[in-house]
């Protein structure tokens, strides 16, 4: 009898806080099925034929692996590509943090109205905006012959085609990701933090680097991985402005698959690919448990 | 004292404002940075050259008539729609099940499954896109109309699958209790009260479904042919070849066709909602 009352007790208290639950697993099984067939085998095949197809079957399985990170040349591909994704990252923070900034702190009523014309750019097809810095870039584009009345450059080129335009796709591709990263965090810090520090005698510049910046790296970390990654993941911008400049991983893919058909290399240079997003991602969960268990 | 006092802090707010001006003005030459490719297509989509010259020399609509000739555009446009609106309803018809069933479960399975049905979207497009031909190709679906629909719905489940998640979370579950108690069998309840409290998940999903298909360029230009190239895919070709303002033509066209699938969302349903 006693033994029994617990058993009820429990069962009783158990009850209520399990939630009403109208899906049953089931429901879950056609999209498992459906990702399963069309997701996750067709990359695990791809890691098996860039270990198996061509050159690999006859030189070891992680022949075409050492070859991309042993060969000089391909090895200049994997610097390039990292470093295009660094200072495009290291760009957007910089030129987005205080367009963030001045929209949680001062913008009020107009937030909406940068919220909308920072995503507006989204419904534009990445060509539309490639092909619109081409525009301005040309030689006789509105852009060029601007930096040449001002004397900055000596004579109208085509600065289109050149490192510097790819980075300025990037940045206005992705800039709006990172000022949306870093709003969504500042937005709940609260002002008064800054006040104080203003009040107890902390120049704007020490109350910026001592209080709002720290409070804000969620948020600043969350937009550099976001733009990192898209990043190393995108060749248009650097097919269409590089001028043959900017060879990275992705584009050398595009080229690769378009021109030579050395399929288990593609294979291994996407799988390449896809190890530095994934690292990228272990960091930010990484990182977000880590400011979620300080809190 | 009180003097000095009272003049300290107007000192104080005046330089702050100074910065305030500078940072507003800094937002707007950035707002003008984004918005100043856009524009520029624009303009030149009007132009009477057949170069690209800026300010451009007379206005006409000779661009347009030329994309309505060039018949890939138009196919294009064709293929790159069906290919959204298809994609869409069934990323939606497998994702929307599969998140009401995952929102309220805490198992661990249910967390892997969860990261399982969002990691399409980490997955770079161009990879997925590889993947995916070969995979394909050894089903003899290859390059076809069915390999890119494929293609276009793994790569939208995560967007609608997140939303609903997160707004069924948001949802509490007394609303379908209340249905159940009082006599609804599960389907009426699924019709009748959990289907429209998730509605503004399914929209805003599905809208982002569609809007990234009509532009995932690095995943549609593996499944190319004469009957499966989506319109940035012809894009894409028709720029490598030739450099000329009918493309700043269907850029516009491209852009008012989203801007008119936003406004009917809106029309619809209300921005306002999607956003919250």
């Amino acid at each position: 009898m006693t033994a029994g009352i617990p058993v009820v007790d429990s069962d009783a208290k158990a009850r209520p806080s399990r939630p009403y639950r109208l899906a049953g697993p089931s429901w879950v099984v056609p999209v498992l099925l459906f990702l399963g067939f069309f997701f996750v085998i067709p990359l695990g095949a791809n890691i098996l034929r860039s270990l198996q197809t061509g050159q690999a079957a006859t030189n070891g399985p992680l022949f075409y692996y050492i070859k991309l990170l042993t060969d000089a040349y391909y090895g200049g591909i994997i610097a390039e590509t990292l470093k295009v994704a660094v200072i495009s990252t290291v760009l957007c923070l910089i030129v987005g943090y205080p367009v963030a900034y001045f929209m949680v702190r001062f913008a009020g009523r107009w937030n909406t109205v940068i919220v909308f014309l920072l995503i507006a750019p989204l419904l534009t097809s990445i060509i539309m905006r490639t092909f619109g810095w081409r525009v301005l870039l040309a030689r006789r584009g509105a852009l060029t012959t601007l930096l040449f009345d001002w004397g900055i450059i000596p004579r109208p080129i085509n600065l289109a085609d050149e490192p510097f335009a790819v980075y300025l796709g990037l940045v206005h591709v992705l800039a709006p990701f990172m000022i949306l990263s870093i709003t969504a965090v500042l937005q709940k810090v609260d002002v008064r933090l800054e006040e104080s520090a203003r009040v107890l005698g902390a120049s704007a510049f020490g109350t910026f680097f001592r209080i709002t910046l720290p409070l804000s790296l969620d948020g600043i970390a969350t937009g550099c991985i976001l733009v990192f990654v898209v990043t190393c993941g995108s060749f248009l911008t650097m097919l269409l402005l590089g001028g043959g400049k900017v060879t990275t991983l992705s584009l050398l893919i595009y080229q690769q698959f378009n021109v030579a058909q050395d399929v288990g290399f593609a294979a291994a240079m996407g799988n390449l690919l896809l190890i530095i997003g994934l690292i990228c991602l272990a960091l930010q969960a990484k990182f977000l448990r880590r400011s979620g268990g300080k809190s | 004292m009180t003097a000095l006092a009272t003049a300290l802090p107007l000192r104080r707010r005046r330089r702050v404002r100074y910065g305030v001006i500078a940072l507003a003005l800094y937002v707007l030459l950035f707002l003008g940075f984004i918005a100043a490719p856009i524009v520029s297509v624009v303009a030149v989509s009007f132009s009477t050259a057949s170069f690209i010259a800026f300010p451009i020399p007379g206005f006409s609509l000779r661009w347009y008539w030329r994309i309505l000739e060039y018949r890939p555009f138009i196919d294009a446009l064709i293929v790159s729609g069906q290919v959204a609106v298809l994609s869409t309803m069934f990323g939606t018809i497998l994702g929307v099940p599969a998140a009401l069933a995952l929102a309220r479960s805490r198992t661990t399975a249910a967390a892997i499954v969860s990261n399982l049905l969002l990691a399409p979207v980490t997955v770079p497009a161009i990879v997925l896109g590889l993947a995916l031909l070969y995979f394909l190709s050894s089903l003899a679906l290859g390059i076809s109309f069915a390999a890119l629909l494929i293609a276009h719905t793994v790569a939208g489940i995560p967007y609608i699958v997140r939303t609903v998640l997160s707004v069924y979370r948001s949802i509490p579950p007394d609303l379908e209790e209340a249905a159940a108690i009082l006599g609804a069998s599960r389907w009426q309840t699924l019709v009748h009260t959990t289907l429209p409290l998730v509605r503004p998940g399914v929209f805003a999903g599905g809208l982002f479904a569609i809007l990234t298909s009509l532009d995932n360029l690095p995943l549609s230009f593996f499944f190319g042919s004469a009957s499966t190239n989506t319109l940035p895919v012809v894009m894409l070709s028709y720029m490598e070849n030739q450099f000329d303002p009918s493309i700043a033509a269907i850029s516009t066209v491209q852009m008012l066709i989203a801007i008119v699938v936003l406004l009917i969302a809106d029309r619809v349903y209300g921005i306002e909602k999607l956003t919250s």
